[in-house]
């Protein structure tokens, strides 16, 4: 077992009017006390209830229309969210990748920002400079690995990443719609190069709007709607089902659903 | 101790980073961050000393003694307020402390601080009586001094993200406060009725154990200076993390 999520229950709030400087404040105040000292606000429930594992070797297509909460769930296995309630266990260290164009200091050259990089990716790691090595040779930047960020294109920035977060393996490696931005030519490259490190890493939580790779990829597929595992299983069948499901989504009602609306 | 030399680790990278960023394309580079400090205390120092007249024996000493700190202090909640949601699209990318982020911009601060203390202080020290004690016990208060400004800057830079004007009324505050609090002027000035102001002014409690060390040393005074300070440094970041706990979800969410 890599990873046990156990009756999470994740809930964020979001503000119908956000308000957060004194004018906008000010202004409401006159217009509506009410409304101004008791907001309203709605409560986007990511996960209720939610639970299930990952073990040793399995790679996890996780499905769900936009706005379902697909990135809040990964970001909580990663430790970045904390549920409301319920237990996340990890046996194991967790990488999780959601960014990947990514220039942190846009002053620094590529190198710099790789160096950067390496050191919050692979935080304790003794072989820093071998992963900043391997990953500028991969990236093919060539002269432009001793040029500042600011000058990249967003697709040279998201080589630059790519190449460092896909170096070395980990326990479960969570990757979010990874190969946006990344031009065909580099995509194909790195896909291999992902697909050898989601292989050697113990698991794989991974999201993606591309069914041909989720097909290629995962050995299992997760569809998540309204807070809720509304499928698990074989990944061809998941796919089947979400696109009927999506289908069918998209003609009965809105996508974007908050769950409770609420005076706080 | 694996998690603290990862954390030191990524803060040093981070420093180093962001010092070879501010200053790569400046033609005096560095120079700028000392000049601020310097010319303050340069013009000051004249100021209150021949214009104003204040009578204060070692004026120099007393002056720089406040006023440096101050301005790290200053600089610090400044530039760090808006730390975390500068940073945000890194918080929520990797899962790296926000700790991180405001230590390293304390760090940056305090070579600065540094730079300029040894520049100004090291020549009025010669000039003017500075106590060997005092020098040597000088880390102590230092201590709780960064302590007290990571609680500050960590409250200050989470308050940030809900509401954008804390910034602004910072500075605003900020501004107010240098006259308000004994940096350019004795404790002694201000009338006994109204003591109390500078007793719960944290950033004053903060650097009076730092200017007897340097200017009047006597240990009675340094214990008693150093007690409130010893209870900001330590609250301080307490209460900064009771605070960021409550709201790290939305903090999130905000970003």
């Amino acid at each position: 077992m890599i990873l046990e999520v156990e009756k999470i229950n994740l809930v964020y709030r979001i503000p119908l009017q956000r308000r957060t400087n004194f004018r906008d404040v000010f202004t409401s105040l006159v217009q509506d006390p009410m409304d101004t000292l008791f907001p309203n606000a709605d409560y986007l429930h990511v996960a209720k209830d939610l639970s299930f594992t990952i073990s040793e070797g399995e790679r996890i297509g996780l499905l769900g229309v936009n706005g379902v909460g697909k990135t809040s769930l990964c970001r909580c296995i990663a430790g970045l969210f904390l549920p409301k309630s319920g237990k996340i266990k990890r046996y194991g260290p967790v990488r999780g990748v959601f960014n990947t164009a990514l220039g942190i200091q846009p002053e620094l050259t590529g190198r710099e920002n790789a160096e950067l990089l390496a050191h919050f990716i692979y935080p304790g790691t003794k072989d820093i400079d071998k992963i900043i090595d391997e990953a500028i040779e991969f990236s093919e930047l060539g002269q432009f690995a001793e040029a500042p960020v600011k000058l990249y294109s967003n697709g040279m920035q998201t080589r630059l990443c790519l190449s460092v977060i896909s170096a070395r393996p980990t326990g479960l490696l969570i990757l979010d719609e990874v190969f946006d931005g990344a031009d065909m030519f580099f995509r194909e490259k790195v896909s291999h190069r992902v697909l050898r490190l989601m292989k050697s890493s113990g698991g794989v939580l991974f999201v993606s709007h591309g069914m041909e790779q989720i097909k290629r990829v995962c050995t299992r597929v997760l569809v998540l709607h309204r807070g809720q595992i509304i499928f698990d299983g074989e990944p061809q069948e998941g796919i089947h089902f979400f696109e009927n499901f999506d289908r069918g989504v998209k003609g009965t009602e809105g996508l974007f659903q908050f769950d409770g609306h609420q005076r706080i | 101790m694996q998690t603290s030399k990862i954390f030191l680790t990524q803060v040093r990278v981070l420093t180093i980073a962001n010092l070879k960023s501010r200053y790569r394309k400046t033609v005096a580079g560095f120079l700028w961050v000392v000049l601020n400090p310097l010319l303050m205390y340069g013009v000051q120092s004249q100021i209150f000393k021949k214009f104003l007249k204040l009578g204060v024996p070692n004026y120099y000493l007393f002056l720089a003694s406040g006023l440096l700190p101050w301005i790290f202090i200053v600089q610090t909640l400044e530039m760090g307020t808006p730390t975390i949601l500068h940073n945000g699209h890194l918080l929520k990318s990797y899962p790296t402390s926000p700790l991180v982020y405001l230590t390293s911009q304390i760090a940056d601060n305090f070579i600065n601080f540094i730079a300029a203390f040894l520049i100004v202080l090291v020549p009025v020290a010669y000039m003017e009586k500075v106590t060997i004690p005092g020098l040597l016990l000088l880390p102590i208060p230092l201590f709780f001094l960064i302590l007290g400004v990571l609680g500050m800057v960590w409250f200050l830079a989470t308050l940030q993200v809900f509401f954008r004007d804390t910034n602004f009324i910072l500075r605003f505050a900020l501004s107010i406060l240098y006259f308000m609090t004994p940096i350019f002027y004795p404790v002694s000035y201000i009338p006994e009725n109204l003591r109390w102001i500078a007793g719960i002014n944290p950033i004053y409690i903060l650097i009076a154990p730092f200017r007897i060390c340097i200017y009047s040393f006597e240990i009675h005074q340094f214990t008693s200076a150093l007690v409130p300070a010893v209870v900001v440094g330590i609250l301080s970041p307490i209460f900064a993390y009771l605070y960021w706990q409550r709201k790290k979800n939305d903090i999130y969410f905000n970003l």
